[in-house]
């Protein structure tokens, strides 16, 4: 991107409308990703990813531009996502950790994940994984970011964030050792 | 060979098994490409913040011109406020010369206002009294139907003309 986001949004707090038109091609791919894994639907990831970038247009008066923009734009995502995943009869739970009791890893974990994990099968984990497990691993490994910024976009405690991605990490650790590696729903 | 096991104690050689998995993990997530959406998207996203503008406009103007209307009033109370109070103070000037004026002064405002409250209160029984007698000469359906049409449009208002299981 020739014009850094903080132009960009300068541009379009200026009333240049035009100049949004950069912010969705920088980030396009990625909120689409990240609404693709967490609902598995095309049509309804590109719904959520297009209501994220509307909103954010809407929302843009209220960006601290002190702070980094993609946590902000990745929370209005993660809003759009989980009130799509609502609407799809979902139930995602947001103030209550639902932390299901994981098997012992066992002795086969090391030995089923040689040196590499293909990004095949990590997606078939990541879709096997209730939401807010996978979503906190795809926001710090993906998208880089640190639990302060998870914890920004997701509307949760730094402390939380932590749990789900110990307890994500956990539980793909479980499957890689059972070898159940299954896709619940659409593989995007 | 020890199991790992996340909770329990684990020898050195288990725990860089296991740091080497979750590793292997992160690497594998942050290698995982990117999706592009369908042809167009961008456009469509532009295309809808257009089409949002020019209502979002129209509410600003209207926000606007509610704001004007407002203030206009404000206006208007303050001058006809000063206008009264100038009147009072200036009929009652010769008040405030006298010894313990101030005292007598508040004492008239007092007595004007319970003046004004009771022509206030007889104004409301009287409307009240006459909507009483209108009522009593109408049939109770008429008064049932009224009553429902009221009851509907404060439901339908409250709403928005939408289904409870859709506001949820």
């Amino acid at each position: 991107m020739a014009e850094t986001e903080i132009e960009l949004v300068g541009r379009c707090l200026g009333g240049d409308n035009s100049a949004f038109a950069g912010i969705v091609e920088a980030y396009q791919d990625r909120i689409y990703s990240f609404a693709l894994r967490l609902l598995k639907n095309e049509s309804r990831a590109e719904d959520a990813a297009q209501e994220t970038f509307v909103k954010a247009f809407r929302s843009l008066s209220s960006y601290n531009t002190a702070q980094a923009f993609a946590p902000w734009l990745f929370r209005i995502a993660h809003n759009a996502c989980m009130d799509a995943l609502r609407a799809g009869g979902r139930t995602v739970s947001m103030d209550t950790e639902d932390f299901p009791d994981l098997p012992d890893s066992g002795p086969g974990v090391a030995e089923s994940v040689s040196d590499s994990i293909d990004s095949e099968r990590i997606e078939a984990l990541l879709a096997s994984l209730p939401p807010i497990y996978s979503e906190a691993l795809l926001l710090q490994y993906r998208e880089d970011m640190g639990p302060a910024e998870i914890a920004r976009a997701t509307g949760v405690p730094e402390g939380t964030v932590k749990a789900r991605l110990f307890r994500g990490r956990e539980m793909i650790k479980a499957k890689l050792a059972a070898g159940n590696a299954t896709v619940q729903g659409r593989r995007p | 060979m020890q199991p790992f096991r996340a909770g329990g104690r684990n020898t050195r050689e288990d725990d860089m098994k296991a740091d080497n998995t979750d590793k292997l993990i992160d690497r594998a997530i942050a290698g995982l490409p990117y999706r592009r959406p369908s042809a167009g998207f961008r456009a469509r996203v532009m295309a809808e913040i257009a089409a949002q503008a020019p209502a979002e406009a129209g509410f600003g103007w209207v926000m606007k011109a509610f704001g004007l209307i407002e203030a206009a009033w404000a206006g208007a109370l303050v001058l006809l406020s000063a206008g009264f109070v100038y009147r009072v103070l200036s009929e009652n000037a010769d008040l405030f010369a006298q010894p313990g004026g101030t005292v007598q002064f508040l004492k008239l405002m007092a007595a004007r206002g319970a003046m004004l409250t009771a022509k206030l209160y007889a104004g409301l029984s009287l409307v009240s009294d006459l909507a009483y007698a209108v009522l009593n000469l109408l049939p109770p359906l008429y008064e049932i139907a009224a009553a429902a049409l009221v009851a509907a449009g404060i439901i339908k208002a409250v709403s928005g003309g939408r289904l409870a299981a859709q506001r949820i």
